[in-house]
């Protein structure tokens, strides 16, 4: 006969202002094999805790069930505290009454009598609950850093710094991300790049960091603490120990005419190319789709002047295998494409450019040595207008988000203009200011009052070109709505930021969830924002959703911390819910039949051939046997069983079977 | 036939085989599986058109498979039975020795699984026009009409396992209706029980069924319970390009799947 | 009829849909108290087994929800499952076993909204369809109770 306890939860008024938990409390009271039942205002709360614990000791409770919340919330909130009292944490279950009954259920009887249904599917499924024994599992002390960012930069130099070893993977040929093209930051106008290089360099000489540029993830296996990675690191057509970074080649190479990507199209590049110059490593790369060898066959002047004799055209990309005991994602995001805004003509006019390709025009770097100069023609624009919110709080472009770093960056924009043409008058239409971060406010205001920039409280409606302008059209909405009309030399657009492109197949490579923008979901808004569903998998910056630098560096240390927290232990305690071979007495010796039709199924490859053998070494009998170092409890071998010979603590046949009985016989 | 006897004789003399399953006279004129384990007994092997039974449910039953090296006279549905077995680790290549019954009377020895896939390509296996217009007409009913032939079908039933017994696939030592924590098939022979067990046993055989027949055939209350299974055949070839029992290396149809299967009903 | 509160059990993996219908509590998205969810760890988990316990022991409708194809937590739990039921709704078509009754969807994470109205349009569905007389009729004219779960 069970003795199990129970814990009816009003979570303050959020389960007792539809469910009367008092009743709740006392209907599963009278439940067989309820021993204790009780209702209390908050569960999770430290006495709460205590009354848990006292009344497990107090009525010897050889099962306890809670309903409260979600289990995804407080399982393990509550399992800790049975283990604390001295009862085996796996014979503790949680009935949702919260999620699934008080808030999404009105105030009546049936919602009462769903939540006692609940609670009873959990009392008669802790009865067949076993004292289970955590798994422990060793550890890979060497975290993946998938994102050469500011983001992924911070995660991997605090972890290396840590004294573990990182491996970095680059998709492009240098690391930097979208930070090393901004020109000055917000709100301190501090040189991008003076900040940034610095941490790029250490990424390259840190001895604990192994870094791979122009490289891909291509599968993760595995589970938290022992992932194993292929990396195709695509071919650079060079052979980089020999290459000593001279840029002879990139001087040398005919074809000198094609868009470069970190100018945002401002500039050119030549075929064989390093993307900037402070590039780490500062190693070019052959783009073979665009190089004159590859196309015609014929060139080669690269591998002519090279004095190294470092290039390699017959070079192919490799595919190499890493392990590691922890992922941190930080493949940052990317800015709304062109074909978005067919009414702001961008893509269209020259002289209608995103934020981004605002950067490198203030750059000092770029392609103008720091002179705004529009592209159509080269003439300082004396009227300029920002244009905020272009694609973000606009469900018809199906983004509803605040893109959340435009208002800052465009009044960035709008000060850095002033500052670098002085007659020139910058206008910015915005729809709200969201300026909240340390300095943010004032730094708004500086650029309102002191740069005297006309903010105009409205959406533009069109753009289109007349006589060499760019016509801007929009309304005043603090005016009444009043039609705006404006002259301008040029727009710049503060183009919403988006999910990477291949954001949904990354996420899909390496497991885990995303948000229905293609941003990958944090394991829980408020207290597990750098964490995945996926244990052992982190997030780090603004593939995440849209981020500034400060909140990204922050999210990467704290992704850092966790990482370093899981290597802190040789070994890593697992929940044991996993899949089991049942085993019997000779001759049988289990209910499986060695048909192994589970093993593909296994996610895992942790389904594995044991030989019963007889003294002699004669193999008796051929049977499945999990590994639960590996699986990680799907239990879709289970399912697929003939005869019941898989089964999954936690989820077992009993299990699931009395919780259907139980629900439905009441 | 007297070839058979001959090579059998053979066989059991020379110790290749130390026994082998053919079939024998059975009462009136049918006929009935024997175990032929000396080269008196092969005398008693026959052979007619009246002997249809699939002998590859005997290869694994535990009385049989004790008694030694196996052989075995197979029709295509044995040797299907071998092919689908081998893929699910239940027997080897070499293992058993198959001697199968051309049409025209004569006797082919297959020495590997290899020859037997080559065998079934060339060859009928599906099921005959005649099941095949009754899983139409039933398919033509309505859901109610479907019902109510059904649970007239098996209210019959008497769980007795014969179609169980005589399934070359239904191996397992411990059936899932053997399983008591907990009861998923009940015990008793009640039109519940009965449904449970015949959906399980169709599921169980999806993608694994080779379509022989035995079910049906050994079923004492004439249910037929193969249209259940073979049901099932074509839309698993249609969706998953997968046929049980012509490979002996395949993946089982419902061990595996297409990023892209196909349905119509997951909203 | 009109009384009608049609019992409806719902099989949801925990990573997806599980953790969607939290979503549509936070979000207090309101939804019809038939539909009670039993917690399996994957789609992959779940016996087709499950699903005639559940019409035999008076379900009249059922839900069956998980990740979306290449979401699995757990990869490929949930393409597995959707074979299972693809041959498993022809099994049950074909010995007439109304298969309106059983729903199958694929809700995430982050569709709290879409929960709520799978819950409300398979509510309303079995509403209209009615008690399973023809499962329960047999379900209650056998039942000597043999659940065979003995409780220890």
């Amino acid at each position: 006969m069970s003795r199990i306890g129970v814990f009816v939860c009003h979570c303050g008024e959020n389960i007792s202002a539809t469910v009367n938990c008092e009743k709740v409390a006392k209907i599963t009271g009278e439940l067989k094999g309820v021993e204790f039942s009780t209702d209390y205002k908050y569960m999770c709360s430290d006495p709460g805790q205590t009354l848990l614990k006292e009344a497990i000791k107090e009525h010897k409770l050889d099962g306890v069930v809670v309903a409260a919340c979600s289990p995804r919330m407080h399982e393990p909130t509550f399992r800790k505290a049975c283990a604390e009292a001295g009862l085996n944490p796996f014979l503790c279950e949680m009935s949702n009454i919260r999620e699934h009954c008080s808030w999404v259920h009105p105030k009546d009887d049936l919602t009462t009598e769903k939540a006692e249904d609940l609670v009873r599917v959990m009392v008669e499924k802790v009865k067949k609950n076993k004292a289970l024994k955590s798994i422990k599992v060793p550890v890979t002390k060497t975290a993946l850093v998938i994102g050469g960012g500011i983001a992924g930069i911070q995660a991997a130099l605090d972890i290396a710094n840590c004294g573990h070893k990182v491996i970095m993977v680059e998709k492009l040929p240098s690391i930097g991300g979208h930070m090393s093209q901004l020109s000055e930051t917000f709100p301190t106008l501090d040189c991008s790049q003076c900040i940034l290089t610095p941490r790029m360099v250490e990424i390259a000489q840190h001895p604990n960091i192994t870094l791979h540029t122009y490289s891909e993830v291509e599968s993760v296996d595995g589970f938290i603490g022992n992932f194993k990675i292929k990396i195709r690191k695509k071919s650079k057509s060079l052979d980089e120990h020999l290459c000593t970074g001279c840029g002879l080649c990139t001087t040398k190479c005919p074809q000198k005419k094609i868009p470069n990507e970190f100018e945002r199209g401002l500039g050119f590049r030549p075929a064989i190319y390093v993307p900037f110059p402070q590039a780490v490593p500062n190693k070019p790369v052959i783009d073979r789709e665009n190089c004159t060898y590859y196309i015609k066959g014929k060139c080669k002047v690269c591998e002519i002047v090279c004095p190294t004799k470092a290039i390699r055209f017959d070079q192919e990309d490799e595919v190499i295998e890493v392990e590691a005991g922890a992922i941190v994602m930080a493949t940052g995001f990317d800015v709304l494409k062109s074909d978005y805004f067919p009414e702001y003509g961008f893509g269209k006019y020259k002289d209608v450019i995103d934020g981004l390709q605002f950067e490198r025009l203030a750059s000092a770097s770029g392609p103008t040595q720091g002179e705004i100069r529009r592209p159509s023609d080269g003439q300082v624009p004396k009227k300029i207008v920002f244009v905020a919110c272009a694609g973000s709080r606009d469900p018809a472009k199906g983004i509803e988000y605040c893109s959340k770093i435009c208002c800052m960056y465009t009044a960035k924009h709008a000060m850095l203009y002033k500052h670098k043409v002085h007659d020139g008058t910058p206008y910015v239409f915005y729809m709200d200011i969201r300026a909240g971060g340390k300095m943010y406010e004032e730094f708004v205001r500086r650029t309102i009052v002191e740069d005297g920039t006309h903010y105009v409280r409205g959406r533009v409606s069109t753009i289109y070109e007349k006589n060499g302008k760019l016509i801007v059209k929009g309304a005043d909405t603090l005016m009444g709505g009043i039609p705006i009309e404006i002259e301008a030399d040029m727009v710049v657009l503060a183009t919403a930021g988006v999910a990477n492109k291949g954001a949904e197949e990354l996420a899909q490579t390496v497991h885990i969830s995303y948000d229905s923008y293609k941003f990958f979901a944090e394991a829980h808004p408020k207290l597990k924002p750098v964490e995945t569903n996926t244990a052992g998998i982190f997030l780090a910056g603004a593939c995440q959703a849209p981020k500034d630098i400060p909140e990204s560096v922050a999210a990467a240390s704290g992704a850092a911390v966790k990482v370093a927290a899981l290597f802190s232990n040789d070994e890593l305690t697992r929940d044991p819910l996993v899949a089991v071979v049942n085993r019997q007495a000779a001759p049988v010796y289990s209910a499986c039949v060695g048909c192994f039709l589970c093993q593909s199924v296994c996610p895992y490859q942790a389904i594995e051939r044991e030989e019963i053998k007889s003294r002699s070494g004669e193999i008796i009998k051929t049977l499945a046997r999990v590994n639960e170092g590996l699986c990680q409890g799907c239990g879709t071998c289970v399912a697929l069983c003939r005869t019941k010979a898989i089964d999954i603590h936690g989820y077992s046949n009993q299990q699931v079977y009395t919780e259907i009985m139980a629900l439905l016989n009441d | 036939m007297n070839d058979m006897i001959k090579k059998v004789t053979q066989l059991l003399t020379d110790k290749t085989i130390d026994v082998f399953i053919g079939y024998g006279k059975g009462s009136a004129d049918r006929s009935r599986a024997i175990f032929v384990r000396t080269a008196e007994q092969a005398e008693n092997l026959v052979f007619s058109a009246n002997c249809t039974q699939n002998l590859a449910g005997y290869l694994l039953k535990h009385e049989v498979k004790h008694l030694g090296k196996l052989g075995i006279l197979a029709n295509v549905a044995a040797l299907r039975s071998i092919l689908q077995l081998a893929s699910e680790f239940q027997i080897k290549d070499g293992e058993v020795l198959v001697l199968f019954a051309n049409p025209d009377g004569s006797f082919t020895e297959f020495l590997d699984f290899h020859s037997i896939e080559g065998y079934l390509l060339t060859t009928e296996t599906g099921i005959t026009s005649g099941e095949q217009e009754r899983i139409a007409a039933l398919e033509a009913m309505s859901v109610s009409e479907r019902w109510t032939f059904w649970n007239q079908e098996f209210e019959k039933c008497i769980k007795c396992y014969a179609c169980r017994a005589a399934c070359p696939m239904c191996y397992c030592h411990r059936c899932t209706t053997d399983v008591n924590q907990p009861q998923w098939i009940p015990v008793a022979s009640h039109e519940r029980g009965n449904l449970d067990y015949h959906l399980m046993r169709a599921m169980h055989l999806a993608g694994r069924c080779v379509n022989c027949g035995e079910c049906a055939n050994a079923c004492p209350m004439d249910i037929p319970l193969n249209l259940l299974t073979y049901q099932l055949i074509s839309p698993i070839k249609a969706g998953f390009g997968a046929t049980a029992g012509m490979k002996s290396d395949a993946v089982y149809a419902l061990s595996t799947y297409k990023p892209d299967d196909k349905e119509n009903f997951i909203i | 009829m009109q009384d009608f509160e049609p019992k409806i059990v719902a099989f949801v993996c925990n990573w997806c849909t599980y953790a969607g219908a939290d979503l549509t509590g936070t979000s207090r998205i309101k939804y019809s108290a038939n539909v009670k969810i039993i917690r399996f760890p994957c789609t992959g988990r779940i016996d087709f087994m499950i699903l005639m316990k559940a019409f035999e022991n008076g379900a009249d409708g059922i839900i069956v929800s998980g990740c979306h194809p290449n979401d699995c937590h757990y990869s490929t739990g949930n393409f597995h499952a959707r074979r299972r039921w693809i041959v498993f709704r022809n099994l049950l078509n074909f010995t007439g076993i109304d298969t309106d009754r059983i729903q199958f969807s694929w809700v995430s994470a982050a569709e709290g909204f879409k929960w709520a109205d799978v819950v409300n349009n398979c509510t309303k569905k079995i509403k209209e369809l009615g008690p399973y007389e023809n499962y329960n009729k047999i379900a209650v004219s056998t039942l000597f109770n043999e659940e065979g779960t003995s409780n220890e």
